[in-house]
This record gives structure tokens, sequence and C-alpha cells, in this order.
């Protein structure tokens, strides 16, 4: 059983690492949907966004798309984009890279990004002196919000509460008011929205409460993890933090995952026995004429009468 | 007292000289005909290497049609296989004399159909290679397991079953063999030597004997029934239209033992022909043989009407996509020269004394054992070319199927390979259980005797009343029936 | 058995140094067939090109010094056992489709299958004469009550604990029972060796049921669920690659399902609010896929009457080789 457990976190753990890695990783793409390129530049649109993951890893995602011979948009691969902080109103680069197969060029943004008197900071992405596209630009800038949860593990109401706080002038953190909150459950290959109606706005301590709904599945230990986001917000971008908790519904063991059945390696019971007994009885009787042969061939030359039937 | 109509001695010296007398020449068409087979068997060799190099993209299979005539003829191999079931152990538990000069012949096309029945499923093997994992990771789940379970078995128990009436034979064969033959002399002084197992014909060992026959005669047929049961069962247990049916257990059987016992009369013809058996194998065995067939053929031709009426009385979605294809689809002047020319035609023929004679009898069984064939063929290839799901943007050569010249080579090879076996064991050993039909003569001579016996006694009871009448005395009755 | 792979020249000592110096080592980006691709070696065609780091980070590389290597499999045993505590379970959203086939694209490039033969296939279905058409993409359904595991011999085809039907096709005696058995038309076997070009762009690596290649002749392969994705975490290619966001894949234990877009959603809702069904449930199968029922189509109806049993692709004498 321990053994299972082991291998089952282990996966866990692959898959956590995985789904991190995973929006940052291309793929082949089909040669006819490259964009269209006649002699001159095409326009390319910058879409820019903002990530703060629950490792509080910060980064600056910018997905570019460009027209294709339909005039339909498609995501515009292998394209340069420089990315840059404003710093005293002077554009400061931060790092280049190049888009993905999904049209999206992901960076690492560093740990101190130069803040302006408001203490929000600018994101500046550009596409420049691309072969394909046109110079273009776009620009969001936010404030930094840090996402706490903090849950109660023995509460029965299963109340996740959410914090979010953001950087006062005098340095302090201050709580954040009327931020919508989303919360959600780890799934295997996604976060599911725990409920339909699964936002709250924070209220002016800047806590946001939801009261997890009964029986969604867990490990088999009940354990469920809980994502807590801030959505596309205007102020902070997008915010994320997880929380581990007891409240999902057990999953019962398969106690025999290999039970004895017409499609596993072993056979049911009376199958066997009736296989065994129909053939087994054929081949004792086959044995008893082998011995008996046996007996024909050893028989002594002893008969008078062995003229009984020859002649 | 003395029979001047039968000489038994002399009877029974002729029965051993037209028995022995094949197995000590070896002529020229003899010679040719074996060089045939054996070019035959040589090109289904080549082919079946080249199969094996390159894979079985080589026949006309393909992922629709992933069966084709190498099952089918699996299938029929098999069936022809139920003959010496038949003949032989159930003539022989009814205790009918007329079987003792056919038995041999067809407990040997058990065992040949058998043997090169047995291999066609190999034949068709992706990995032959790999036979060994069904010994390592044999499921006993799986019908396929069934049948190598239940082939073997019978495979087992049809060679006990045809060596076993052939040890006081061999005896003979030793016996007989330094006075008259010269040919591979010391080849065939130790085969049969060691084939007779020490036979001396002693009390005891006859004893044994009867007694080992009579157990197998019983024990072979259930084994052979369940051979062509669970050979049905490959395609009956799957969900497959036109396979997902109950009836194919019995439906398989009893076309086994028509096409089979047809198999038998052919053996008889031929052999009686060539080795010149007519005294032994007389037209009255066609006859008995004949009425035997015909009954086979009219419960395979009531199987029929039932594999095929009633799901066509209801036309089930999948099913009557398959159907239509076989009443009036591509299939379907096969199907109806099935059903009418191999099936219905013979049980008209049959029907008449004349259509049960040597000739008439011969050609209805080559019409039914090729009609065997072609059905086999007909439940296994149409019912793959109807899947539940549709058919659609496939390559050309996936929708459909004819055997190509690979599958054709390798076929006629197996097929070579039986005439091949057969003509090589009439060449060594008798094609009848010479002591069968002795006891068979013994047994005609004895109630001879007992006829001429109670005449004698009848006769002398005819005097004594006659005596009775003059003298007035009365003599017991009883006495006739305790001589007799 | 891996140590003659390593000693193979130039392109696996880059696979060889990959292992030793672990999965970040070198700049590397996922292709098709859940292969890495790193730099390694010294020859050069001049020809640049870029790769993609996990850590986003990007390497200019020479195109020559090239390779594709794959996360060591499971080993057999382990893959015959299958991810304790997971019932893997999909769901099609018919009438999302629009037929676009790049579903099974991706499947082809994730198993490297030759173009005709569709492990997803996307038919064109009609119930009945009055009825619209719609498109019906069939993966294998991985049945709980599987009918060609079942007739198996030699265990070759197996049920996994997290319900994957998988062929080890090392064991595989190529019988094709299983073939004869499916009522999907799932199984595909292969008649002849695999193609050259799949060979070499597998290069050596190590067989395991869990990514059904390399490819062996005389052996049945079907679709698999892509299982070596599941374990590092990602859906199968079909799902990922599919933009019209139609399928969906997920854990029954977890009651969760997620489609290319990422969104997760509820599995008992999904199939409830929709009328969710299997395929030919009457058969008793168990089907561990679902379909969603093609009403409200967002896209043109197929034309029935462009469907052909037979796919005139090939040239005329291509078509004789093939009848040889």
């Amino acid at each position: 059983m321990s053994q299972r457990t082991i291998s089952y976190r282990y996966f866990m753990s692959r898959i956590a690492l995985a789904i991190t890695i995973t929006g940052l990783l291309s793929s082949n793409v089909s040669a006819q949907d490259t964009p269209q390129s006649h002699g001159s530049k095409s326009e390319a649109t910058i879409a820019l966004s903002y990530y703060k993951k629950a490792d509080t890893a910060r980064t600056a995602v910018a997905e570019i798309k460009a027209k294709n011979k339909n005039g339909k948009f498609i995501p515009a691969i292998n394209t340069w984009v420089n990315f840059y902080a404003v710093q005293n109103k002077e554009p400061k680069l931060i790092n280049s890279t190049v888009t993905n197969s999904k049209g999206k060029a992901v960076i690492v943004l560093p740990k101190e990004m130069p803040l302006d008197d408001s203490l929000w900071f600018t994101i500046v992405a550009k596409i420049e002196k691309d072969s394909l596209y046109e110079d273009a630009t776009e620009q969001v800038h936010f404030k930094d919000a840090s996402l706490g949860v903090t849950l109660n593990p023995k509460d029965t109401n299963r109340i996740v509460t959410a914090k979010v706080l953001q950087m006062g002038k005098d340095g302090k953190e201050v709580p954040a008011k009327d931020v919508a909150v989303k919360f959600y459950v780890q799934r295997l290959f996604g976060v599911m929205p725990a409920l339909e109606e699964n936002s709250v706005n924070t209220d002016e301590n800047g806590e946001a409460s939801f009261t997890l709904p009964k029986n969604i599945p867990g490990d088999t230990a009940g354990t469920l993890g809980v994502v807590v986001k801030i959505e596309d917000n205007d102020k902070f971008g997008n915010v994320e933090k997880n929380a581990t908790t007891s409240w999902g519904s057990r999953l019962s063991l398969i106690k025999d995952p290999f039970p004895r059945a017409l499609w596993e390696p072993y056979a049911p019971m009376p199958l066997v026995i009736t296989i065994s007994t129909l053939f087994g009885g054929v081949w004792f009787t086959y044995f008893l004429i082998f011995f008996q042969l046996r007996k024909i061939k050893t028989s002594p030359d002893d008969d008078e009468d062995k003229t009984v039937k020859k002649n | 007292m003395a029979n001047e109509k039968f000489d038994l001695k002399k009877e029974i010296e002729m029965v051993r000289e037209d028995c022995l007398r094949p197995t000590r020449t070896f002529s020229r068409t003899t010679q040719v005909w074996i060089a045939c087979l054996l070019i035959v068997i040589g090109w289904g060799l080549y082919c079946y290497i080249h199969q094996l190099r390159h894979g079985l993209g080589v026949t006309a299979m393909r992922d629709y049609v992933s069966w084709g005539l190498y099952i089918s003829t699996f299938v029929f191999f098999i069936g022809i296989s139920h003959s010496g079931t038949l003949v032989s152990a159930i003539l022989r538990i009814t205790k009918q004399e007329w079987r003792r000069p056919i038995t041999r012949s067809a407990e040997l096309l058990t065992f040949v159909s058998l043997l090169f029945g047995g291999i066609q499923p190999i034949i068709d093997l992706g990995r032959p290679d790999r036979i060994g994992n069904l010994v390592i990771f044999g499921r006993i789940q799986s019908p396929l397991m069934w049948d190598v379970i239940s082939i073997c078995t019978y495979f087992a128990g049809s060679t006990v079953f045809l060596f076993l009436p052939m040890i006081p034979d061999m005896a003979l064969c030793r016996d007989s063999l330094t006075v008259t033959d010269t040919r591979y002399k010391r080849f065939k002084k130790w085969l049969y030597k060691f084939m007779a197992i020490g036979w001396k014909g002693t009390k005891s060992q006859w004893h044994r004997l009867e007694k080992t026959m009579n157990i197998m005669t019983i024990v072979i047929i259930p084994v052979a029934v369940s051979v062509h049961t669970v050979v049905s069962y490959i395609f009956a247990m799957t969900l497959r239209p036109g396979w997902n049916s109950t009836v194919f257990g019995p439906y398989f059987v009893v076309g086994a033992l028509y096409s089979g016992s047809a198999g038998v009369i052919l053996g008889m013809a031929a052999f009686r022909k060539l080795y010149h058996l007519e005294k032994y194998i007389t037209p009255k065995h066609f006859d008995l043989m004949g009425r035997i067939v015909l009954a086979l053929t009219m419960i395979y031709a009531y199987l029929n009407l039932n594999e095929y009426w009633i799901p066509a009385y209801k036309m089930a979605t999948a099913e009557g996509h398959l159907l239509t294809d076989l009443f009036s689809g591509s299939y379907s002047s096969a199907f109806w020269t099935c059903q009418f020319g191999t099936v219905l035609l013979p049980i008209v023929i049959m029907a008449f004394p004349k259509g049960r004679s040597i000739g008439m009898l011969s050609i209805t069984c080559i019409i039914i054992v090729c009609g065997a064939w072609v059905k086999r063929y007909l439940i296994v290839v149409p019912t793959l070319l109807h899947p539940f799901m549709p058919i659609q943007e496939v390559p050309g050569s996936w929708s459909s199927y004819f055997p190509n010249y690979v599958e054709f080579s390798v076929t006629a090879a197996a097929l070579a390979g039986i005439f091949l076996v057969i003509t090589l064991f009439s060449k060594l050993f008798p094609m009848m259980a010479v002591w069968e039909v002795e006891e068979g003569i013994e047994i005609e001579h004895d109630k001879q005797l007992a006829i001429e016996l109670k005449e004698q006694r009848i006769a002398e009871d005819a005097k004594a009343k006659l005596l009775e009448k003059a003298n007035g005395e009365i003599k017991p009755k009883v006495l006739i029936s305790e001589k007799i | 058995m891996s140590e003659d792979k390593i000693n193979e020249p130039n392109k696996n000592s880059g696979r060889r140094n990959f292992l030793k110096f672990g999965a970040l080592a070198t700049g590397l980006t996922l292709v098709g067939g859940g292969l890495q691709k790193v730099f390694s070696g010294e020859k050069g065609t001049g020809e640049k090109v870029r790769l993609l780091s996990p850590d986003g980070k990007v390497y200019e590389g020479d195109k020559g010094n090239l390779c594709e290597v794959r996360p060591l499999p499971v080993s057999n045993e382990e893959a015959r056992k299958g991810i304790p505590n997971k019932k893997f379970v999909m769901v099609i959203d018919l009438a999302k489709c629009d037929g676009c086939k790049k579903c099974t694209e991706a499947c082809q490039a994730m198993h490297y299958t030759e173009s005709d033969r569709e492990w997803l296939k996307v038919f064109t279905m009609k119930e009945a004469e009055a009825d619209a058409p719609y498109y019906f993409p069939k993966p294998c359904f991985h049945c709980d009550n599987p009918p060609c595991t079942k007739v198996c011999p030699v265990n070759a085809t197996f049920k996994r604990q997290d319900g994957i039907v998988l062929i080890d096709n090392e064991r595989c005696i190529g019988c094709r029972s299983c073939m004869a058995a499916c009522p999907y038309s799932t199984r595909f076997f292969n008649w002849s060796h695999p193609d050259q070009k799949q060979t070499a762009a597998l290069g050596n690596i190590k067989y395991s049921p869990e990514q059904s290649v390399p490819r062996r002749m005389g052996t049945v392969e079907k679709c698999d669920f892509c299982p070596d994705m599941i374990r590092q975490g990602k859906m199968p290619a079909c799902v990922s690659g599919c933009p019209m966001n139609v399928i969906y894949f997920g854990d029954q234990n977890e009651d969760a399902v997620t489609n290319a877009a990422g969104v997760t959603v509820k599995l008992s809702k999904l199939l409830s609010d929709n009328a969710g069904y299997r395929h030919l449930e009457e058969l008793g199968t168990e089907p561990r896929v679902y379909y969603l029922p093609p009403k409200n189509r967002k896209y043109p109806v197929p034309d029935m009457d462009k469907v052909d049993r037979v796919k005139n692709t090939k040239k005329p004498t291509e078509m004789v080789m093939d009848n040889m």
C-alpha cells in the first residue's frame, strides 16, 4: 500500500513540474499555416499579459498573431520579441525570446522591477526589425499583489480564505479591496472551478472567503489541491496561489486492481476448473492407454491358446 | 463339418495379400505423383518463406479482412478431420459390421487433415517465431487457446486411435516382410518392428488392445465434437455480425461431419480404384455411407436455415448489411451456389438409390467438399468486410479481399501435403485394417456355420419329429436353441 | 540493451550526454512524438534553428547538430500495471467537431504512423435517411469489458488498472484474434516491415507498450491514449491537437476532464447536461470514451456524398504493388 502512495506522490510531483512547463513547450506546426508574406512585411498584433505564479515567479507572456492568406489571425511562431521595463521613463531591455508554436513568447521577470511613483511597474513588448513583421509595440502596467490562502484543516465548514495585499506608500503591505478572487481545485490536467459561481470579491480586509463544496473527489487520503486566482485584473494582472486541504472525498482503493476475469491475465476459477477437468480427464485416459500399450509391449510370451483369434 | 463355399484359410490369405500388395510396389505412376506433390509443396514453401521475410503484407489480407484463405482453410481441414471419428468410432460403437474395410482410411484422413489443419493458423501468424509465447504466456480465456488445447488433444487422440488398430497389422507386416518385400527393407523392418510394439497376438495382448480400443472409441467422440465447437468459438465469441451466433457450435460440428464424411467417401472411392479393393469396398458401402451423408446434409441444411433465416427475418442493422451482401450483393452468387448447389442438390441426388451409386456419389461428394470449403470462406470473409463502423476513405486494397497467389500457393501446398502423407502412408501400411477384415470374415464364417448348424438341427429335428410321430415319443425343444 | 545504443556513433552520444546531465542541460523543446530536441555534436550545416528551453531561454544552434531524445520509458512491468488510482476517460463533443482531422494528424505525428493508418479516424456518420450527417472522431474506446483483450491468447494486449488497453508488440504473436473481436475496427496490423523513414526518425529507442513505437512487423497496434504523455502530465496528442476543443480528457476518479484550451470541467455535469452517450452501448463493451450528441452544430453539415469507401490518393503503380 505504501508503495502505491509513494509512486502516486512521485507521479503528482512529476505532473506539477510538467504543468508549469507545459505552456512553454512548442510542438511542430504545419507549413501551410505560416503567415502570408509577399514582399512587404505584414502586420502583427501583440497581446501582453502578466502572471504571478504560486511560487511567486513572475512572467510576462506576449502572444503574437498575424493574418494568414485567408485573412484569419493565426499564431506567429519563431518570432523574436524584446521585453522592456520602464525606468525613469526610459525603456530598459529585460530579455528577448522567441515565440513558440502557439505564438507565445514567455519571459521570467526580474525580482526587482523598477516602479514608478505610485508603485506601478511597466512592461513593454516589442517586435523590432523582424524579417516578416512590421515593428509593433504593446505596453502594460501592473501593481504587485501578494495573494495568501488560509484555511483551518479541522474546519468542518471547509472555508477557504484568500487575502490580497498590495504594497502601500510607506513600504508596508495594505489590504486590497474589491478584487475578484476565483477558487479552483487542482485536477490532473488543469484547474477546475470549485463551483460554477466561484468568484468572490475581497472585503475591506482584503479577504475573500469561499466554502468548498462537499464531495469533490480527492485522492485516497482525501487530499485536495485548492488554487486561488486573481484573473485578468486591471491592477494586478494574474496572480495565483495554491493550498492543500484534506476536504476531498476519499477515493476508495481498489483492493484488487487485477481480479480474475476474462479480460485479465488470470482466468475466472470456474473456467479454469471446467477446462482442466474436461481436458485433464481426456489426457488421463490417454495415459491409461499408454500404460496399456506398455503392457502390451512387455507382455510375456505365455499364452498357450494364442490361436484364439489368430487362425 | 467342412464347408465347401467358405474356405476360411484361403479367404484370409487373400485378404492379407490384397491389403499388403500396395505396400510392396512403388510404381512409376506413384513416383510421378509424389514428384508433382513435392513440386507443389516446394513452391508453397518458397511462397511461405517469402511471406516470412516480408510479412503477411505479401498476401491479400489487410486491416479489414485480417483473416482470409488461411483461416477458412483451417476451419475446412479441421472439418474434414471429423470423418475419422464419425465413421470409425460411431460405427464401432454401434457394431456396424460394414465398417471394417473403411475404418483405416477414415482414421488416416482425420490424422492427416488435422495435421495440416493445425498448421494453418501458424501459417497465418504474423510472428510464428513467437509461437512459444502460447506456452509461456498462454491465457486460458482465449478461444484460440481452447483451439490449441483441443486440437492438440484431438491430434494425440486420433493418432492413438489410428495407431491402436494398426498394431496387429504391423506385426503382420513385420512377419511377412522377410518373405516378399525387398525395397527399403531395413527401414521397413525397423519401422514395422517399432510400430508393432512387440505384438505376438497373445490372448492377454488381444484383451488389452480391445480394452484400449473400447476406451478410445468412447473418448474420441466428445473430443472431436469439442474441437469443432471451439473452432467455431473463435468466431462466435466475438460481437461481429454473422459470427455472433449461438448456433455456431453445432453448425460447425455438423458442417464438419457433412464435409468429413463426404471426404471419407472420396477416399474410399480412390483407394478402391487405385489399390483394387473392389472386393472389400462394395457398392453396399457406398450406399450406406451415402445415406449417412444424406442425413448429415439434411441436418446441415436445417442449421443453415437457422443460421441465415432467423437473422434475415429480423434484419437488425449490422447483421442486415451483411445478409444483404450475402443474399443479393457481391457474395450472392457464391452464397446461393453453396446453398443450392452444394447442400440442396446433393440432398436431391442422394435421396435416390442411383444417386448413391459409386460414380454419382463420388461426384456428389466432390461437390460437397468443394462447397464446404467455399462455405468456410463465406463465413470468414464477408463478416470482416461488414464491421460496425462504416468503411470510409481507406486504401483500395483494404476494402475488398480475394486471396492472391501467395495464399493460394501455400494452401495448395498444404493440400498437397495431405495427399503426400496419405500416399506415403498407403505405400508403407495396409489401407484396410487387415485383422478387422479377417475378424469380419471369421464372424461371417461363424455365422455361416451357425446357420448350417441350425439348418442341420432343424433337419434333425424334423427327422426326430418324424421318428417321434412314428414312435410316439416327445423330445424337449429347448435343445435347438441351446446349441445355436 | 541500452549499452549498444550508447555506443552508436554521433546521434546517440548526444543522447548519453543528455541523460547524464539531466533534462535541462541543453536547450530543448518538445516535438510531435513526445520527443525532445537537443543540440549536440559537431556537425554543421550552416542553417540555424532556435530552440526554447523550459525556463524560457532561447538557444540558437546549428540544424545539423539537432537531435531528438525521448525520456526513458517505464518498464514493461510498470506499463502493464498502469497508473494506480486513475481511470482515464475521454469525452468527444460532436457538436463542436468540424471534421478538420487535426486530431488524426497530431496522432500520426506522435506515433510516426503512415498516412493511411488512422488510429483516431474521423468518420462521417448519418443515423437515418432524414438525419443530418455529422463528424465522428473515433479513437480506441479502451473498453472496460474489452472484447479484444478477452481473446488474446498470450496476454499481449492487456487492460491496465487505469483503464487503458495497451498492446505489447514484443509479445504479440500476430494471430489477429483481437482485430476480429474488436467491434469498432480500431486495431491495425503491421503487415510489412515498418517504414524506413520512421525507423530512422526513431533511432534506437527502447520499446515500451506505453509509446507503441518502434513498431514491429507482424504485430498489432492501435490508439493507446498516449500513456507516455500522461506520465509527463500531458494530455494525449489528439486532445491537445484539436483546434476546436472537441476532445476532453481526464481522470474519471477526479470527475474532471480537460480540453485543448485548458478548460477543465466536471465530467459528470458535462455528460448529464449534454446527454452524453457511448457509441454502440448495446454491445456491452463499456467504452471509456463518451460522446456528446451533435446537436446545435456550429459548422456546415458534412456532405455524405463526398465520403467514399475507398480513398484514391495512391498512384496506379503503387496500387498494383499493393495487390502483388
